[in-house]
């Protein structure tokens, strides 16, 4: 564990380093697989989704965390505005850049799903970025187990839950990239994301030791991961299995009168 | 499909449900026998110095922490209540922070709103003197100045509660 990365007199957190170093990464990954994807005034419109749905996961992730700690968030409010990296939920950061991201594409009056297709892809580099930093600091612990792969961590064996969501994020980047070469509908990619973010939600939350509760001891990434494995598959039932669809050519995109943008 | 998902990932939902004291699971170390709590003073955010020794006749939870260990962060809420709840029958919560800056400390402190004595080691001397490797480390320490139950990693809320509850019945 490597929780602060000391340079020169700073000691910075390895957790936070590496979220930064996510979402750096994940906007160049953006910009790069919008130009494969469309002309210039996609990637600038790719762009644009991409940094508004980034603030929008900040909030979402930061209103998720601070509403499941209500002896905390509850009696201090204050604290949904505080500087800290390590208090955040990536199911309120998935959802919240999710609505951010639609929200924007509706003002801008531009398609959302080849748009949201592009940052789709280029997302399961940053969430393995991420999961580096989580292994560094600490952050997502497991519960306690004797598997011979747990590893040390706060006083006892634990589930390397950090490294199973890296492993989660290279076999989305693997389905992605695969699923990118098919000749599938616009929105495919988006969805096959949600899905397979909604499989590790489920299966990795269970073995999670810092979850965040619902009554009953129900996790709540679980029941956010349940719900968006049954909306992909509800999308794919409806624009893939019934109706299938040759690859997108992105004409949709260039066909929509794109509001043009008011810099005054 | 659709069905079958809503079936089996519900039924997995239910069964990996976290129990009462899941979130926060540490582990308690044997607490038969006991040993005199080493000595130490280190100074706090305030300027002062606190001693233990000058804390015998209460019940002092030694906390070692740091700012950047999540279940450290975790567990800070349940010590302030518990620090709220027994302070006046005498009840103290030492946080002895771990190698950080005075700076960062206050700021958590602040922003937490934590109100129990925050202790800044250094140089690790006094996590190495009661063999803390491992943070979040806790020490219940009785009035007698014994070390009564060492406990490793989170520490659940109620273990806390019962902890503090037993040494406070005891005879001064």
């Amino acid at each position: 564990m490597y929780p602060l990365i000391e340079i020169g007199p700073f000691a910075l957190s390895s957790g936070g380093l590496f979220l930064l170093l996510a979402a750096i990464v994940g906007g160049w990954l953006t910009t790069r697989i919008a130009q494969s994807r469309g002309d210039a005034r996609f990637v600038s419109h790719a762009e644009s989704c991409y940094y508004t749905a980034l603030l929008g996961a900040t909030i979402g992730g930061r209103l998720w965390y601070g509403l499941f700690h209500p002896e905390l968030y509850g009696l201090h409010p204050g604290l949904y505005f505080a500087l800290r990296v390590e208090a955040f939920a990536w199911p309120g950061a998935l959802l919240g850049g999710l609505a951010t991201g639609w929200l924007w594409t509706r003002w801008r009056g531009a398609p959302f799903l080849p748009l949201a297709d592009a940052i789709a892809l280029a997302l399961p580099i940053s969430l393995i970025i991420g999961s580096i930093g989580l292994l560094l600091s600490g952050e997502a612990f497991g519960t306690p187990t004797s598997l011979p792969w747990a590893i040390d961590l706060f006083g006892t064996t634990r589930h390397p839950t950090q490294i199973y969501l890296m492993l989660a994020g290279l076999l989305s980047l693997i389905i992605l990239h695969w699923l990118s070469t098919k000749p599938l509908p616009d929105g495919a990619l988006l969805m096959a994301l949600l899905g397979l973010q909604g499989i590790t939600m489920l299966v990795i939350e269970a073995w999670r030791g810092d979850s965040l509760l619902l009554p009953g001891g129900i996790r709540a990434a679980q029941i956010a991961g349940l719900t968006l494995m049954i909306a992909a598959l509800l999308w794919a039932r409806r624009h893939v299995m019934t109706h299938p669809q040759p690859a997108p050519t992105h004409e949709s995109y260039a066909t929509v009168e794109i509001t043009p943008f008011n810099d005054s | 499909m659709i069905a079958l998902v809503v079936v089996f990932g519900g039924a997995w939902i239910a069964a990996t449900r976290a129990q009462p004291a899941d979130a926060l699971d540490g582990r308690a170390e044997p607490s038969s026998a006991t040993s005199a709590a080493p000595s130490f003073a280190l100074p706090a955010l305030d300027g002062s110095t606190v001693a233990l020794d000058e804390l015998r006749s209460q019940v002092v939870l030694i906390n070692v922490w740091a700012t950047w260990c999540p279940p450290c962060r975790a567990e800070m809420p349940a010590l302030q209540t518990a620090y709220d709840h027994y302070r006046d029958q005498g009840f103290v919560v030492l946080a002895v922070n771990q190698r950080e800056d005075a700076a960062r400390v206050a700021a958590f402190m602040r922003e937490y709103r934590l109100t129990f004595p925050a202790l800044l080691d250094r140089d690790g001397a006094v996590a190495a003197l009661y063999g803390a490797p491992y943070l979040p480390s806790s020490f219940f320490v009785d009035r007698q100045g014994q070390i009564r139950t060492i406990y490793r990693g989170p520490l659940p809320p109620r273990v806390l509660a019962a902890t503090i509850e037993q040494l406070l019945a005891e005879a001064p």
